[in-house]
């Protein structure tokens, strides 16, 4: 304990030297700039922004790519909240309600509420991340296919807290979504599946371009020619910070997330997406007020944004004690560790120990440097908003466009965006939420990749998924909740019976 | 009766269908060992079931003929932009294709001034570019000239 | 927007005409890496481009062209104007692409016929390891093993018909045994299951295990090269065990689209074999432990001809993966 704490005093001493503060402080804007771009994330800004560190000494390139990350997240959050854009998959939950905030007038709250909470979320994880790397990582290794499928599965499970409306077009939403992110390569075969010649749909249609376009693109399809543009109720400057009662039910949305998000973030894989939609279901099912969700509930842009920001700092716990990849984000830092000629793996921190702890302490000034950079900016984000919006939505297609062909450098992305803004538009007047999309096209690959890998390794005995003990504890749990869900689903049964019967009879006496 | 949900429900079991028959060329393999149509077939027949619950149980929704479609010149206009972009933006370059999009947006359809149209659509799609490519180095692509 | 169209055309048709008659290289030039920024693929083409940068005066800009396992990248160079202003940076799994598209009865994305080699630029030999708690303590304990327990021990790989997989695959041909495949969603995914334990083995390039050996969680047991590595002398290669058709390197060469005229590519040559020698460029290399091994012309086509060779019949050895 006190070699940790004389360790963080060496990593802080590195962090807090005025060269390296301006790394961080620079990677801040530069992040917060390119995550701003719809569909450029954490992930797509560090890939994006990576080449432009190569020249820089390791200490300063790492620190400035703590600061591109936490930038990156939190100009995400800030078009999910201010035009409903999400910055990446995972920012589509902010979308929602913080979406439904700002129109309600409430955007500087929403924005806060998600600058703080991000913060307290990246804060408590960089602790936890340096007090329990060790032990957490190698229990975060033991899980393989099987832990990973029951994983997915207890993932899945939550959409049926997701939706606010009907329960079967929710569940149909996700069915479809789950569909759509069978494209591609078939991962254990190499088969193409409906990839009709177009090479680029090899990779699946891809998270981004399908949360850009059922997202921001339909928005703008269909507000941009409503007789009255949506009216934002202008902000005042008083108005601008959360109200008492909004920090109150957000305190315990935040914290919940945090630990929630962590935790799913230190499986190694890509399941951190997950964490912002399990967070909003948990807090939409702990909610007084459930029927708030949707409408601009605080609670759902606190707990998803927190729980986003936890997982992510949570992956790379495996990263930086083990120096395994053991996510996309983290396998980035250790390409850029290595193009300085750190050799990631498990001797890092012995032999590298200013490295590591430098690391650490970064990705801590990072984000306070982020927090003191981007409260104040509220005020100036939010004034984006007085825009009209005949002049600001040409302007927000040109970003998606942007961003969206940016991450990948391929046109055929633009073309998924401009098919799935179609079919947001459409869903959206047949009045369908868009939401289980994502996440069946997050889950579906994830998924069934973990199922195919598990059978491989156990010659096709589904006994593995109950002899391991992680996965069979999840998928008890999972059991649980759909024994303890199974009420009002049949109370909800009987309401379909109910509808079907009604519908019979005005079909009787139109 | 023709509701929302009897639209969308018909198109999604239209959907299924189209997605069995499509994966009739790839192997299905088995439950223990899934081939690579096993997970499109098994959710297509999901989708199926949940669409056609949608045609069955969708008496109360709103009839198609009540939503409206007051907006579709504009959302036609933007779509039809969108798919100029996505043909544009290798060929013409970037510069080039976010001013010609945001100018025909602002001068045709929102029917802003020729000169503020012109001066806007410019001057974003040039302090864009120089912003994310230039000092960003994210690269955006040129067009003939290097414009 | 008709009017746009008519302009582009003539602008097109202005470009064409300028560009017929100019010195080479008179504009930048773009480095093709079909791979995301942080992969071996991206960290080899970034110094490469910045020592041709220096020999050439003259901006080389890397430009990660990303999907498909990499098809993407070669596709768009592979049907690029061949003028030496697009140049790709392509890895092993150039040559088995086209293959694995052949195996299917698909339209290739390409085929290695549209590329003219320029220059090879590095080499390395895949190494087999396994978790430091098995009990295999040799390559030939390994390999008994594995023909008395046929289809039981498993590897993990970066993904079907990828370089990792036609690793293990040569080295199940040449010793006749029959290993449990389990892919992986690229390199990384497939270390971390060989860390955990969920699969026995894995072929992996020296560089991203080695940190793992020296900390003693993984065992090498036997290296794809013809001479052992460097950094692991007391590893021995297949080839002295006895498996000399057990013979794989992931490779990163430069390739221009065939139909590049000669001078041009003669100028590549020049470039290249000066850029290698840059002391930047070689410090680049050592710091991501990738040995340079440059071979340019005649004798690169070579190489590349056997690997080609070697590795499409890898690929139809493996057939199609249907289902039992």
């Amino acid at each position: 304990m006190a070699e940790t704490l004389q360790n963080l005093a060496l990593g802080f001493s590195i962090a807090l030297s005025p060269v390296i503060l301006w790394y961080a402080f620079v990677g801040c804007v530069v992040g917060t700039l390119v995550g701003v771009l719809p569909g450029v994330g954490p992930l797509a800004g560090i890939s994006l922004l990576l080449p432009a560190t190569f020249g820089l000494d390791a200490t300063r390139a790492i620190v400035m790519l703590a600061g591109i990350y936490y930038g990156a997240m939190y100009g995400g959050s800030t078009t999910s909240i201010l035009m409903r854009i999400p910055g990446e998959a995972a920012s589509v939950m902010t979308c929602i309600d913080g979406y439904a905030m700002a129109r309600k007038g409430r955007a500087g709250a929403a924005l806060a509420i998600a600058a703080v909470g991000s913060y307290v979320a990246g804060t408590v994880s960089v602790v936890a991340l340096m007090l329990l790397a060790p032990p957490l990582a190698s229990f975060a290794l033991r899980f393989g296919p099987p832990e990973y499928f029951a994983l997915l599965l207890l993932g899945l499970l939550v959409l049926a807290y997701m939706s606010s409306g009907s329960m079967l077009k929710a569940l149909a939403m996700a069915a479809l979504g789950l569909l759509l992110g069978m494209i591609g390569i078939d991962q254990m075969t190499g088969y193409f599946r409906f990839a009709y010649g177009v090479v680029e749909l090899g990779d699946g249609i891809g998270v981004v371009p399908v949360a850009v376009g059922l997202f921001g693109l339909a928005e703008i399809l269909a507000t941009a020619g409503l007789a009255a543009p949506p009216q934002v109720i202008k902000p005042k400057l008083r108005e601008l910070l959360p109200t008492r009662r909004e920090w109150r039910e957000s305190a315990a949305p935040i914290g919940r997330g945090t630990v929630l998000g962590f935790l799913i973030g230190i499986v190694p894989g890509s399941a951190h997406i997950i964490a912002s939609f399990v967070s909003y279901a948990v807090e939409r099912k702990l909610a007084k007020r459930p029927q708030e969700f949707g409408q601009g509930a605080v609670a759902g842009v606190a707990g998803p944004e927190s729980a986003n920001n936890a997982a992510t700092s949570g992956a790379f716990v495996p990263m930086l004690a083990l120096g395994v990849p053991s996510g996309p984000i983290p396998a980035v830092m250790l390409a850029a560790m290595m193009v300085h000629g750190v050799s990631p793996g498990p001797l890092l921190i012995e032999q590298q120990p200013e490295l590591f702890w430098g690391f650490i302490a970064s990705m801590y000034v990072g984000n306070v440097v982020l927090l003191i950079l981007n409260l104040p900016l509220v005020g100036v984000f939010v004034n984006l908003l007085r825009v009209p919006y005949p002049i600001l939505y040409p302007s927000i297609l040109a970003f998606c466009i942007l961003g969206v062909y940016a991450v990948n450098g391929s046109v055929v992305d633009v073309w998924i965006m401009l098919m799935m803004g179609g079919l947001g538009y459409l869903l959206r007047k047949l009045d369908f939420e868009t939401a289980p999309i994502v996440l069946g096209v997050v889950l579906a690959p994830m998924l069934e990749m973990a199922l195919r890998q598990s059978l491989a390794m156990s010659d096709g005995q589904y006994s593995i998924f109950v002899a391991r003990p992680i996965s069979a504890t999840l998928l008890g749990v999972g059991l649980i909740l759909i024994t303890l869900g199974l009420r009002p689903l049949v109370t909800r049964g009987l309401d379909w019976r109910a509808r079907l019967a009604l519908a019979e009879k005005g079909d009787e006496h139109p | 009766m023709l509701t929302t949900d009897r639209v969308a429900g018909g198109a999604l079991v239209l959907l299924a269908l189209v997605v069995f028959w499509e994966s009739r060329r790839l192997p299905l393999g088995s439950l223990r060992n899934p081939g690579p149509a096993y997970m499109p077939v098994a959710l297509a027949a999901v989708l199926l079931c949940f669409g056609a619950l949608l045609v069955v149980l969708a008496g109360k929704a709103p009839k198609l003929s009540t939503v409206s479609w007051t907006e579709w010149r504009h959302a036609v206009a933007i779509f039809g932009v969108c798919a100029f972009a996505a043909l544009a933006l290798e060929r013409l370059g970037f510069r080039t294709t976010v001013a010609l999009s945001l100018a025909f947006l602002l001068l045709g359809v929102e029917r802003r001034g020729l000169i503020f149209s012109a001066v806007f659509a410019i001057a974003f799609a040039a302090v864009a570019f120089l912003l994310f490519d230039t000092l960003l180095r994210v690269p955006l692509p040129r067009g003939p000239f290097g414009i | 927007m008709r009017l746009s169209r008519v302009c582009s055309l003539a602008v097109l048709a202005t470009v064409a005409v300028a560009s017929a008659q100019e010195p080479y290289p008179s504009r930048p030039i773009t480095m093709v890496a079909p791979f995301p920024p942080g992969g071996i693929a991206d960290l080899t083409a970034r110094p490469v481009a910045a020592a041709m940068e220096k020999v050439l005066k003259n901006p080389v800009g890397v430009l990660n062209k990303t999907g498909a396992a990499g098809a993407v990248g070669m596709q768009f160079v592979a049907t690029s104007k061949p003028d030496g202003y697009t140049l790709l940076l392509a890895l092993s799994s150039i040559s088995i692409i086209p293959e694995a598209d052949k195996l299917f009865g698909r339209p290739p994305a390409f085929t290695v016929d549209q590329f003219a080699p320029i220059a090879l630029i590095s080499a390395d030999p895949t190494i087999l390891v396994v978790p430091a708690d098995k009990p295999w303590k040799t390559a030939a304990e390994f390999v008994e093993d594995a023909k008395k327990r046929p289809g039981q021990i498993s590897y993990s790989s970066s993904g079907v018909y990828g370089t990792l997989h036609m690793a293990m695959e040569l080295l199940s041909h040449a010793a006749g045994i029959k290993l449990r495949h389990v892919p992986y969603a690229g390199g990384g995914p497939a270390l971390t299951a060989v860390l955990g334990g969920h699969v026995d083995a894995l072929a992996s390039g020296p560089a991203v295990v080695l940190p793992h050996i020296k900390a003693g969680k993984l065992r090498a047991l036997a290296g794809w090269g013809d001479k052992r590595v460097v950094a692991l002398p007391e590893v021995p290669t297949f080839k002295e065990l006895g498996f000399p058709d057990a013979e794989f390197y992931i490779w990163a060469g430069v390739f221009a689209p065939k139909g590049t005229p000669e001078p041009v590519l003669a100028k590549l040559r020049d470039t290249l074999r000066a850029a290698v020698n840059d002391p930047d460029f070689k410090g680049a290399m050592e710091k991501i432990e990738t040995p340079i091994v440059f071979k340019q012309g005649a004798e690169f086509a070579r190489v590349f001809e056997a690997d080609a060779g070697r590795l499409a019949e890898g690929v139809r050895k493996v057939g199609r993966i249907e289902t039992r």
